[in-house]
């Protein structure tokens, strides 16, 4: 994966989590998060940030990394 | 045309009680529950109160003479033609401008009505070239028809007195000539330009003998206020206002009734023809959302249709760095479907992807997404309204449960207050901008939110209206702050709220907006716009008893275009404005078939109908239908498809008359994207910045060359009907099901209407849809289906597809793309008039004459600041990419905001948007990026390396289009 790729994944995790900060604390906002991430992204798009993930990158937010891990779950 | 006497023109279509839209009744309908009788000629007849004399003898089958009277204007009374005698009143009359009053008895035709019309008949011939046999309007002459009508058979008065015989003709307009010697001043024109269109371009200047039809200050037509619409041209009774291609052609003898192929109104046309030679396009009485209204493009922009630069024969290369080698359609074929299945067996089934085309048809982009989904295997399909309308979708599903606006384009005349959001209507919808204007004349009233001062705001004889000019990327701090006054100020429509909207939903998102931090006050730092202006907006809003919002790409196109989509509807349903006419939530889409591209499944994640691939029992149904597995999961969105593609795991792509090399943001991304591809097939008419790095071009058909249906804004489908034949011999719905027999998934089809019966097969809003039906009522709205078996003009009348309607909590979080001291400037750019989008088409048209290069606007004093003067070439920076264009102060901006357009490629106004996107839908960020701007002598690099592969790529191309070398090679792979 390039770079650029990843990066804008992580940009738009954290864009769909910012726009939900509304719904509540970290568990609801990071399933609603991660609901969108079933709903619209990609297979490949999915498995790569949780691939990603799996390193335990310090650049991942807790609740990107939270909801990373529902949708890990899930799938 | 010989409306008085040809029997094929009859006032109502034969056997039926629908007008017939051809025929001209005189003077406008008139809407009354009151029916007002009277006799006509000794013929009875029932019309609604407010009909003049002139309609209802027209609608009695009695056709009285007239010039000055056309039933798309007001009446005038000027020409006095009309007149007729009436049991008890003394005189004659004028027809169209005496209302019918019950009982009244009227006589059309007596031996003094006759010499009254022979003598007026008189008075016009007398100062009239007798040059009928050569005039361009012969046969097709309301004066000459008259003249029969009446008797004429001399003019006493002779031709040698006073006269304005001499009078010079302008053909300073492209599309049609002036010629002041053949005009009778019945004042059409200057009505037409006024009612109709609403710009007030043309007057009558001068008195009695003296007057004559001027256009603003009596300026050649081009360099009036005209914006060329043709309703004075369509109005004119005589060939003092011409087409030329009318002139230069003769008068057509055939026409075929279709669907505009530039905005998303969709006007209907008739396509005037002499043979295959389209003449003219007039547009078309009988078009629902046009009314024979029409604007410089649909009217006259079809020349590209059969311009030199069409690609006429398939082409294949294995290197965009190779000339082009023409092919046969089936080695065009074979080359792309084995290219294909070698990418897939070599990177995976999800290595390749299709662009479905808001330009082409609902059949069209119906099977493109079909062929990826069935033969492709995977759900890598996506459209153009990824970077336009995307928001929209997600949206108003999210709150009203249907991708989709809610109202008919006539519901606008209902509204009392007309709300417009980031949207330009008199550029980007011409057509429904006259239509809005002629409500704001009738009173109603007017607010626009927009950096910029657009055009509706200046509407003649009008409201002044409420500008909120507010900063690129706040909109969701303005439409927070509306809803906030809405809310505290009590003008909230709770019966609405409480009988039509989930109350938990309701309950916190009126927590939410009603906190102080959304106050207008609060957020005035935010937007840039004060907080008095802002409550005044919102109590204009709410306290009408119709409120209207119509919205465009200003919204949908930032980082929270769908938080602002949900935030205006949120203010729908706070207000009650939902499921009546006048209200409503109104997208007003950019191109022609942006609705129906949507509808028909071409985003990743939904099948035909926004119905979600992950739902097994609608995927049961598709799967059955189409004889193949559908992937359950989304597939990649084009910004996702071109990030891939640079990573190296996406490696080919379809795309159906699309230039995403050119509209899609960050060009020099895209360029690399494209670039880093092994196979590129791109299906379009001219070779356009995208088909320079193709590897296959199938040479596509205009809207002219084929069959099938558009859906416009208002959820209209409309017929698309050929006229002339595929100019390389395939519509393009044939050429994508040859390609997909050629990948070994069958398609067999024989005409676009068995695809529309599969579309309604699958398609729950649509299951009522057909051809027949389409014939029948002339269009459709959908959904159209059991429930509702002749569409749906107004939406959510009663409940919505989600049940109750959902308000949405949307907080305000500013964009990532911020002015700074490096880049301090903000750049939103849009639309004009004449040119339609990437100017492919426009641009190979006479329409250039009015925007022959995309400038950069600049207020004077960020000019001034910078020793910029108008006309000066300015370097414009922002964090990705940087271009040159030449300056125009203007002052419809705030200073710190500049704006430009983007429908010439070499201008590179994406070379410097960025490729922030909408959080749920990756629609790009057009609307908002930080630039710098600066005096500059010489084109940035990336114009001067587009001018060179420009240069390049047409020379690749030019052997092949000249002359067919290299044609049936079989060295390619």
């Amino acid at each position: 994966m390039s770079d650029q790729q990843l990066d804008n994944l992580i940009k738009m995790l954290d864009q769909i989590i910012a726009n939900n900060r509304h719904c509540g604390n970290d568990e609801k906002v990071t399933d609603v998060a991660a609901d969108h991430l079933r709903k619209f992204w990609a297979r490949s798009m999915k498995q790569k940030i949780i691939a990603y993930a799996n390193q335990s990158p310090a650049e991942l937010s807790a609740p990107a990394r939270s909801t990373i891990a529902k949708l890990e779950a899930s799938s | 045309m010989l409306h008085y006497y040809d029997p094929s023109t009859q006032s109502y279509d034969a056997g039926t009680s629908i007008p017939n839209p051809d025929f001209d009744f005189g003077t406008p309908a008139r809407v009354s529950e009151t029916l007002v009788s009277v006799s006509i000629d000794g013929r009875e007849i029932s019309v609604p109160e407010g009909t003049s004399v002139l309609r209802a003898a027209a609608l009695a089958g009695i056709n009285i003479p007239k010039l000055c009277a056309s039933d798309n204007l007001e009446p005038f009374g000027s020409c006095r033609l009309c007149a007729v005698e009436i049991e008890g009143r003394r005189g004659y009359p004028a027809s169209c401008t005496t209302p019918v009053t019950q009982g009244m008895d009227v006589t059309t035709q007596t031996g003094k009505l006759a010499k009254l019309r022979r003598n007026i008949m008189e008075l016009y011939i007398s100062d009239h070239p007798l040059d009928c046999l050569t005039c361009p309007a012969n046969g097709n002459c309301e004066l000459q028809d008259v003249a029969g009508t009446v008797g004429l058979r001399e003019v006493r008065y002779g031709f040698d007195g006073a006269n304005h015989l001499d009078a010079v003709s302008d053909d300073s307009n492209p599309y049609f000539s002036f010629d002041p010697s053949k005009c009778i001043v019945c004042s059409r024109c200057v009505r037409a330009c006024e009612e109709v269109q609403g710009t007030f371009a043309l007057t009558i200047e001068g008195r009695g003998f003296d007057s004559v039809v001027a256009a603003s200050q009596n300026d050649p037509f081009m360099d009036s206020e005209c914006v060329s619409c043709g309703a004075c041209v369509q109005a004119c009774p005589t060939s003092t206002l011409m087409e030329k291609s009318v002139i230069d052609a003769g008068q057509p003898e055939h026409s075929v009734v279709t669907t505009c192929a530039y905005c998303g109104v969709g006007c209907s046309f008739k396509a005037e023809m002499k043979g295959d030679q389209l003449v003219r396009m007039v547009p078309y009485k009988g078009g629902e959302a046009n009314h024979g209204h029409s604007c410089v493009k649909g009217r006259f922009a079809f020349g590209y249709a059969t311009h030199k630069d069409r690609i006429k024969e398939p082409m294949i290369r294995d290197s965009i760095d190779d000339p082009w080698q023409v092919v046969s359609w089936d080695e065009a074929l074979a080359f792309s479907a084995k290219k294909l299945k070698r990418i897939q067996a070599d990177y995976g089934r999800e290595s390749i992807g299709g662009i479905t085309s808001s330009r082409c048809t609902n059949e069209e982009t119906y099977l493109v997404q079909k062929l990826v989904r069935a033969a492709f295997g995977n759900n890598n399909t996506d459209t153009c309204a990824r970077v336009c309308h995307s928001p929209t979708g997600y949206g108003l599903k999210a709150t009203l449960g249907e991708s989709a606006g809610t109202q008919t384009f006539d519901s606008v005349m209902k509204a009392d207050t007309i709300m417009v959001i980031g949207a330009n209507p008199t550029d980007a919808h011409p057509v429904f901008g006259s239509l809005m204007r002629r409500r704001l004349r009738q009173g109603a009233r007017l607010v626009v939110i927009d950096p910029r001062g657009i055009d509706v705001l200046k509407t003649p004889h009008a409201d002044e209206g409420l500008h909120l000019p507010l900063r690129p990327g706040t909109n969701v701090a303005m439409v927070n702050a509306l809803a906030h006054v809405i809310v505290t100020e009590g003008l909230e429509d709770q019966g609405f709220i409480s009988s039509r909207c989930d109350t938990e939903a309701y309950n916190t998102w009126r927590t939410f907006i009603a906190a102080e931090r959304n106050s207008p006050e609060a957020m005035e730092s935010v937007t840039g716009v004060a907080a008095d202006k802002v409550r005044e907006a919102a109590r204009i809003y709410a306290q009408a008893d119709n409120g209207a919002i119509y919205y465009g790409l200003g919204v949908t196109e930032h980082s929270q275009g769908s938080t602002m989509v949900m935030g205006i509807a949120n203010l729908a349903l706070a207000t009650g404005n939902i499921g009546k006419e006048g209200g409503g939530v109104n997208p007003l889409r950019g191109q022609n078939n942006v609705q129906g591209s949507c509808d028909m499944g071409s985003f990743p994640h939904e099948l035909p109908g926004y119905q979600h691939v992950n739902d097994p029992d609608v995927r049961a149904r598709f799967e059955a239908a189409w004889g193949a597995p559908i992937d359950n999961e989304p597939g990649l969105r084009i910004p996702n498809m071109f990030d891939a593609a640079i990573a190296g795991s996406f490696k080919a792509l379809y795309v159906q008359g699309e230039d995403i090399a050119q509209s899609d943001p960050n060009t020099q991304h895209v360029e690399a994207a494209l670039k880093a591809l092994d196979c590129l097939i791109v299906q379009d008419i001219f070779l356009n910045e995208t088909a320079k790095l193709a590897h296959v071009l199938l040479p596509g058909s205009t809207f002219l060359e084929k069959n099938g249906t558009f859906t416009n804004a208002e959820r209209r489908i409309n017929r698309v009907r050929k006229v002339m034949e595929p100019i390389a011999g395939m519509e393009d719905w044939e050429i994508t099901m040859a390609l997909s027999n050629a990948l070994g998934y069958p398609m067999n089809y024989s005409h676009p209407s068995e695809i529309m019966d599969e579309i309604a097969s699958l398609t729950p809003t649509f299951t009522g849809v057909n051809y027949d039906k389409l014939e029948q009522l002339g269009s459709i709205q959908w959904p159209c289906n059991d429930e509702h078996p002749d569409g749906t003009p107004t939406m959510h009348t009663l409940d919505f597809p989600i049940g109750k309607g959902r308000f949405a909590v949307t907080e305000y979080l500013a964009t990532e793309e911020r002015a700074s001291r490096r880049f301090p400037l903000l750049l939103t750019t849009g639309r004009i008039l004449s040119q339609y989008n990437v100017g492919a088409q426009t641009r190979r048209t006479a329409n250039s004459d009015w925007h022959e290069e995309d400038r950069l606007e600049l207020h004077p004093s960020d000019a001034e600041l910078r020793g910029i003067k108008d006309g000066d070439w300015l370097g414009i920076s922002s964090r990705v990419g940087h271009t040159v264009l030449r300056a125009k102060l203007s002052t419809r901006m705030l200073p710190g905001v500049v704006y430009t357009t983007f429908h010439h490629p070499g201008s590179g106004a994406n070379v410097i948007t960025t490729d922030n996107s909408d959080w749920a839908t990756n629609c790009p960020e057009y609307k908002v990026t930080a630039v710098q701007v600066e005096k500059v002598s010489q084109p940035s690099g990336w114009q001067r390396n587009f001018v060179d592969f420009d240069e390049r790529q047409r020379a690749l191309l030019k052997p092949a289009m000249e002359n067919g070398e290299g044609r049936h090679a079989s060295t390619l792979k």
